[in-house]
């Protein structure tokens, strides 16, 4: 299946697949804006919320890994 | 100043500045006269042996030596020594331990602190599988930054039909390396193929983490609740006293199910995704631009292996702790 528009194809859909990576930019954005706030106003209560802020930012980021695992997919196993 | 502030010695620059400085400059040397080539990434494991070591016989599966096999074998020979001196320290009686022993005693604990805020009663039970899934993956995520995991490795010809029909040209030097054209066939190249590979790259050991994960939740699930912890997800509970929101919530129930399958493909995805796509970028940047910034990205591929093996672990430790409780107010307590 390997014609020059099947492998142009590919790149095309590589490249849109990327587009999810801007939902988790925001989602890891507004995990870190709760987390700066609700330090700002309980500084004792730093550690806890360091570690739930890398919780809530690990779940964001897997959404924006799952579509560069769709991406380099369709680069090199397609 | 008063006199009771003490001096504290003026901080100067030290001596490991020069070894990276004297490692800087072999690297810039070294990427000058053997330039890098472009990588080739496949997704499975690269198989080290043509023929297979043995034969699954129910499955009639043949099991190869491939280089992530290598990587799992090294990963559980380290957490045997570690566990060997962890073992034979804590037996000659001492109460503070030092070195080793003492920084698996600090993380331990922080682990069994963290797992007994969640789970209460049933921490003994759920703690091992937070904490071997967490340092398995650990230190196989910690293994590429030993130098020679994913460089070193043999240098092979990609298996053709005729391997006449691979004329193999030089078209140019860069340094000492020589760049070749393939002429002939379309399927030709060569490369090397390295002897250990991380091991997070590989679907099987993902996929095999995460169904034990699962399972174990289902299993600690049914050993805190008994036969009922199936009413989670086959919920005819209110089915028959109030019919519309006893549909809705056997509808809820279906969906719980298939939220169980989902976690396995989403706990294995993120672990596999994370640290292919870090092992994909350093190849790349280190064809690129080969003298300094890789080091860069092994520092965040480090961090992320780091994350990632405690994310694996405390959200296998979460479901089992949510498996435990029971959902439904008419039952109070658990059943043994």
């Amino acid at each position: 299946m390997e014609g020059d528009i099947v492998i142009a194809a590919k790149m095309v859909g590589a490249g849109l697949a990327t587009i999810g990576a801007l939902g988790a930019g925001i989602g890891i954005g507004i995990v870190v804006n709760g987390a700066v706030q609700a330090m700002g106003r309980n500084p004792d209560a730093s550690g806890l919320i360091t570690t739930n802020m890398f919780l809530g930012i690990a779940f964001s980021e897997s959404i924006g890994i799952f579509c560069l695992v769709i991406a380099f997919l369709l680069l090199f196993v397609v | 100043m008063t006199k009771t502030e003490e001096k504290k010695p003026r901080w100067r620059w030290g001596f490991n500045r020069y070894i990276v400085l004297a490692l800087l400059i072999v690297s810039a040397i070294a990427a000058g006269r053997y330039a890098p080539i472009q990588p080739h990434f496949q997704v499975p494991a690269e198989l080290l042996s043509t023929e297979p070591l043995f034969t699954i016989p129910f499955l009639n599966a043949p099991v190869f030596l491939s280089n992530t096999l290598t990587a799992i074998l090294l990963v559980d020979l380290i957490l045997f020594l570690i566990a060997g001196i962890v073992y034979f320290s804590t037996r000659s009686g001492k109460l503070v331990t030092r070195g080793i022993t003492g920084a698996i005693e600090g993380f331990l604990e922080a682990l069994y602190n963290l797992t007994q805020t969640n789970a209460g009663k049933w921490t003994k039970t759920i703690f091992p599988f937070f904490a071997t899934i967490m340092l398995v993956v650990f230190v196989a995520n910690t293994m590429e930054l030993i130098p020679g995991v994913d460089s070193v490795g043999l240098f092979e010809q990609q298996h053709i039909e005729d391997p006449a029909a691979c004329n193999l040209d030089t078209i140019g030097h860069v340094g000492t390396t020589e760049i070749v054209g393939v002429s002939g066939a379309t399927e030709c190249s060569a490369g090397v193929v390295p002897f250990v590979r991380v091991v997070s790259t590989d679907l099987n050991f993902t996929i095999a983490l995460a169904i034990i994960s699962v399972v174990s939740t289902q299993i600690i699930g049914v050993r805190a609740l008994g036969l009922n912890y199936f009413t989670k997800f086959f919920n005819t509970r209110t089915l028959f006293n109030k019919p519309f929101l006893g549909a809705i919530d056997f509808f809820v129930g279906i969906i719980e199910l298939l939220s169980e399958f989902i976690k396995i493909l989403s706990f294995s995805f993120r672990l596999f995704g994370n640290v292919l796509v870090g092992t994909i970028l350093l190849f790349v940047f280190g064809s690129l631009l080969p003298v300094f910034v890789p080091s860069g990205i092994l520092i965040f591929n480090f961090l992320v292996g780091i994350i990632q093996a405690f994310v694996f672990g405390l959200l296998t430790m979460i479901f089992m702790s949510l498996a435990t409780v029971s959902h439904h107010p008419e039952e109070a307590g658990e059943h043994h």
